[in-house]
């Protein structure tokens, strides 16, 4: 997928035991900053679930997150937090290593307590509360350490990965048969056939941009528009079918070697996608990043400049970034529910709003995205999508597997 | 990756770059004194102790000193009023207008919590959140372009429009005795794109950065909750607090030189109080903006005379017709050798003093704006003309004399248009704007 994630800065591992340290330190210096509870026993458990409380607030003009507790036993924990009066705190999560096991955004002062339960084995975790004068407390879960520290998100994280590599195989051979008809379409001669054959194609390609994107050589060769060719290259692909086939409507032996390129093209793709495993923020920063596109080429109706089919792309990055989130989503409700509820809720505000724009009797199934259009609804569309990406941006960090 | 650091030496070389022009310095300065001046109506700036005692001692480091003080302004977020109002105008301004699109009642919570929560940190010239966090796959938190720019004396005010009264929040009953959007008036040309809004926030600065960093953060927090509606950016204060001097607008005119700056005006003409019969509005007030469009190319072709004679005021001086001095108080029944009134009934002062108003002020709180060009290839540019006052009627009677007879009118359009309840201030850590509502 797009992004290689670069070398990873050490500040934090090296932060880690230093910030370790000032909360013991400050354990022995504050009243309260940390309490340590029945000595070895925990937080205590009632009906099979230990609780934590804790409270954030101001102490002496620090922002300050204090737990009651800093051990439990193995088994259910829940976390109850409140925000007394630290405005610059905002949300809590519980850590092991680095990986998010839970948390809760919005604890905003004023507002009621929030809670999250994990289910933990023996180990260390931290508390992280971004923003306070401690941002990590050493949680310690005493007992039983069988499985990895992990509350079961790794076992739903992998299989939702693998779940998504088999939507990318499926769409992938869907654009092969695709491109093959429209090749035969082309070679007819029939535009209007091939322009249909052309709007029947683009969806398999849209909803799996990301993943074409991290192949450099072939998402350039496939889907280069005619401002992102360099001065004297090739330009090859879709947009130069699509301006053969929707403004000059005329095939040529050009157009027929540009059909034939794409199927060769899709055919390389097909092999490089082949057996591709996935990691959880791939898939998480590849639905951000359909939605991205959207808003980058789509809304500006700089994607389909020809054939206007715009809204057929966007429907379909909204309905790729929608699985990718679909995938994740038995793992993410573990980490933070809420999250999960908004983006959602988000998704089918979205999915409802762009009802409007379908047309069965149009090419392709959608409302050619016209000037007029474009400049009643673009603002309309860019808040909509803009609504979305916002929560949805934020999965990556939940799902890293550190 | 981004520099997050603050330096000392960031802060100093803004400072000197903001003070490098004479005006600048003299608004800081002003703004600087009457920081504390202002203290008696209920507001207090609070300096950073080196950076207060070279201000105001002088000295050879002059200009970076000054600079560097005025980074470090920074008002209390908390108090009986918002602050923003009687706040000594800052020189900068970003004004931005949303509405709702969450339909809960938690979606709108959510929004004012998160922004009261926000205005506490930014106000006190802190990120909002990690603007570097140490996870590689997080999103920063806060976007960091006012990193180590210190708060810069930014006030964050928060109105509410009418329209978030009505059923779609359950608001009705918390909605203040007689808000309603303003009627229309004679002289207006209000288009679509600048009226209106659930919401305002109006942020103002010492520097337009920390402004915009502010608005956009707070935009960006709420994006699933709002979407923007209207915003101006003010690239110039064109009112005067207390002990101010008076700046000008774009015909050149001061403008505010008889603007409320006495705690007892502020008590009489700009609080709430219960009449609103509203609790929230107990120490709030109404905001009216106004999006002023001026032609400027045709009035920059008019002579100096008319020029003087519509405002009623020199344009130099700023001094009435009727007297020497700017802070001359005007004598509207003084006539000429002519047997005519020497400040023109028809002129800006005559129609717009309280003295012709049934004693009514409001207080003034503008900025100059520009838009760059329009459609036509015309300066696009004006006043966005911000007022406080306890009651938006006070504002529309004002307008309705100057809208029906003005001759100002010829060289202005009233582009942009809304009216904000400003809800009182909140009383420390832990509350929220609008928390009434959620009871």
């Amino acid at each position: 997928m797009i992004s290689t994630p670069r070398k990873r800065t050490t500040a934090l591992l090296v932060a880690g035991p230093a910030l370790a340290a000032m909360v013991l330190a400050g354990c022995s210096g504050t009243t309260g900053a940390t309490g340590t509870g029945a000595a070895g026993g925990g937080a205590p458990v009632a009906n099979g679930t230990a609780a934590v409380s804790v409270s954030v607030k101001n102490v002496d003009g620090k922002d300050q997150c204090v737990p009651d507790f800093t051990s439990a036993p193995a088994g259910p924990v829940t976390f109850n937090i409140s925000n007394k009066d630290a405005s610059g705190v905002s949300e809590v999560e519980l850590l092991s290593d680095k990986r998010i096991l839970g948390e809760r955004e919005n604890v905003i002062p004023g507002l009621k307590p929030v809670s999250f339960t994990v289910t933990l084995s023996g180990g260390s975790y931290q508390l992280y509360c971004p923003g306070a004068g401690t941002e990590y407390t050493p949680f310690t879960v005493t007992g039983n350490s069988t499985a990895a520290a992990s509350n079961g998100t790794t076992d739903l994280l992998a299989a939702g990965t693998a779940g998504y590599g088999g939507y990318v195989s499926g769409q992938v051979a869907s654009l092969v048969e695709a491109v093959a008809a429209l090749k035969t379409a082309v070679d007819s001669g029939d535009v209007t056939a091939s322009q249909k054959a052309y709007a029947a194609a683009r969806p398999f390609y849209e909803r799996i941009e990301p993943v074409a994107e991290s192949f450099p050589e072939l998402d350039p060769a496939l889907d280069l528009r005619i401002a992102d060719v360099e001065p004297g290259a090739e330009w090859t692909g879709f947009h130069p079918l699509e301006r053969d086939l929707f403004e000059t409507k005329a095939i040529t032996d050009s157009t027929k070697a540009l059909a034939a390129g794409l199927v060769e093209n899709v055919g390389k793709l097909q092999k490089e996608t082949t057996g591709l495993q996935y990691k959880a923020e791939e898939l998480a920063n590849g639905a951000s990043g359909l939605l991205e596109e959207v808003q980058s080429s789509k809304i500006t109706g700089e994607e389909e400049a020809y054939s206007k089919l715009d809204l057929l792309d966007f429907g379909a990055n909204v309905e790729g970034s929608q699985q990718a989130f679909e995938y994740l989503k038995p793992a993410l409700v573990v980490i933070d529910a809420d999250l999960v509820k908004t983006i959602s809720a988000q998704f089918d505000t979205v999915t409802a709003a762009l009802e409007d724009y379908k047309d069965a009797n149009a090419i392709g199934g959608w409302k050619p995205y016209t000037e007029e259009l474009k400049a009643s609804d673009a603002t309309k569309l860019t808040q909509l999508i803009q609504s979305l990406q916002d929560p949805l941006s934020k999965i990556a960090a939940k799902v890293a597997a550190v | 990756m981004a520099a997050s650091t603050p330096s000392k030496d960031g802060v100093s070389r803004r400072g000197f770059l903001h003070g490098a022009g004479g005006t600048a310095i003299m608004s800081a300065s002003a703004g600087l004194v009457a920081g504390t001046a202002v203290g008696a109506i209920g507001a207090s700036a609070v300096l950073a102790g080196d950076a207060a005692h070279a201000a105001t001692s002088g000295g050879p480091t002059g200009i970076a000193a000054l600079g560097a003080a005025q980074s470090q302004l920074a008002y209390p977020f908390y108090g009986e009023h918002q602050s923003g109002i009687a706040t000594p105008p800052q020189d900068h301004l970003v004004f931005m207008s949303f509405d709702m699109t969450g339909k809960s009642r938690t979606d709108l919570q959510l929004v004012l919590a998160k922004w009261s929560a926000a205005m506490a940190e930014m106000t006190a010239g802190k990120a909002i959140g990690a603007t570097e966090p140490g996870r590689e796959q997080a999103i920063p938190v806060d976007t960091g372009e006012a990193t180590g720019m210190g708060p810069q004396g930014l006030t964050l005010t928060l109105g509410f429009g009418p329209s978030l009264f009505d059923d779609r929040f359950g608001l009705e009953k918390f909605k203040p005795a007689n808000f309603a959007d303003l009627p229309a008036m004679a002289g207006e040309s209000l288009q679509p794109q600048f009226t209106g809004g659930d919401l305002c926030i109006q942020a103002c600065a010492y520097d337009p950065q920390v402004a915009y960093h502010a608005i956009r953060n707070l935009a960006r927090m709420a994006r699933t909750q709002v979407k923007t509606r209207w915003t101006v950016l003010g690239f110039g204060r064109a009112s005067a607090g207390a002990n101010q001097q008076t700046p000008r607008n774009l015909m050149g005119f001061k403008d505010g030189t008889r603007n409320i700056t006495t705690a007892e005006d502020m008590a009489e003409h700009v609080w709430t109080g219960e009449e609103t019969g509203q609790s929230w509005m107990n120490g709030g007030t109404y905001l009216v903006a106004r999006k002023i469009h001026m032609m400027i190319e045709t009035w920059d072709t008019d002579s100096i005379g008319d020029q003087q004679s519509i405002f009623g005021r020199t344009k130099h001086e700023g001094a009435p017709h009727s007297g020497k001095l700017e802070h001359d108080v005007p004598d509207f029944a003084a006539k000429g050798a002519d047997g005519e009134p020497v400040i023109a009934a028809d002129s800006h002062i005559a129609l717009a003093a309280h003295e012709n108003n049934n004693g009514v002020k409001i207080l003034r709180r503008g900025y100059n704006f520009t838009d760059g060009l329009d459609s036509v290839g015309r300066l696009d540019a004006g006043l966005f003309f911000l007022s406080f006052q306890n009651d938006p009627a006070n504002f529309v009677a004002l307008q309705r004399r100057l809208g029906s007879s003005d001759r100002l009118n010829e060289y202005i359009r009233h582009v942009g248009s809304a009216v904000f309840a400003v809800p009182a201030g909140l009383p420390a850590a832990g509350s929220y704007y609008g928390q009434e509502f959620f009871a």
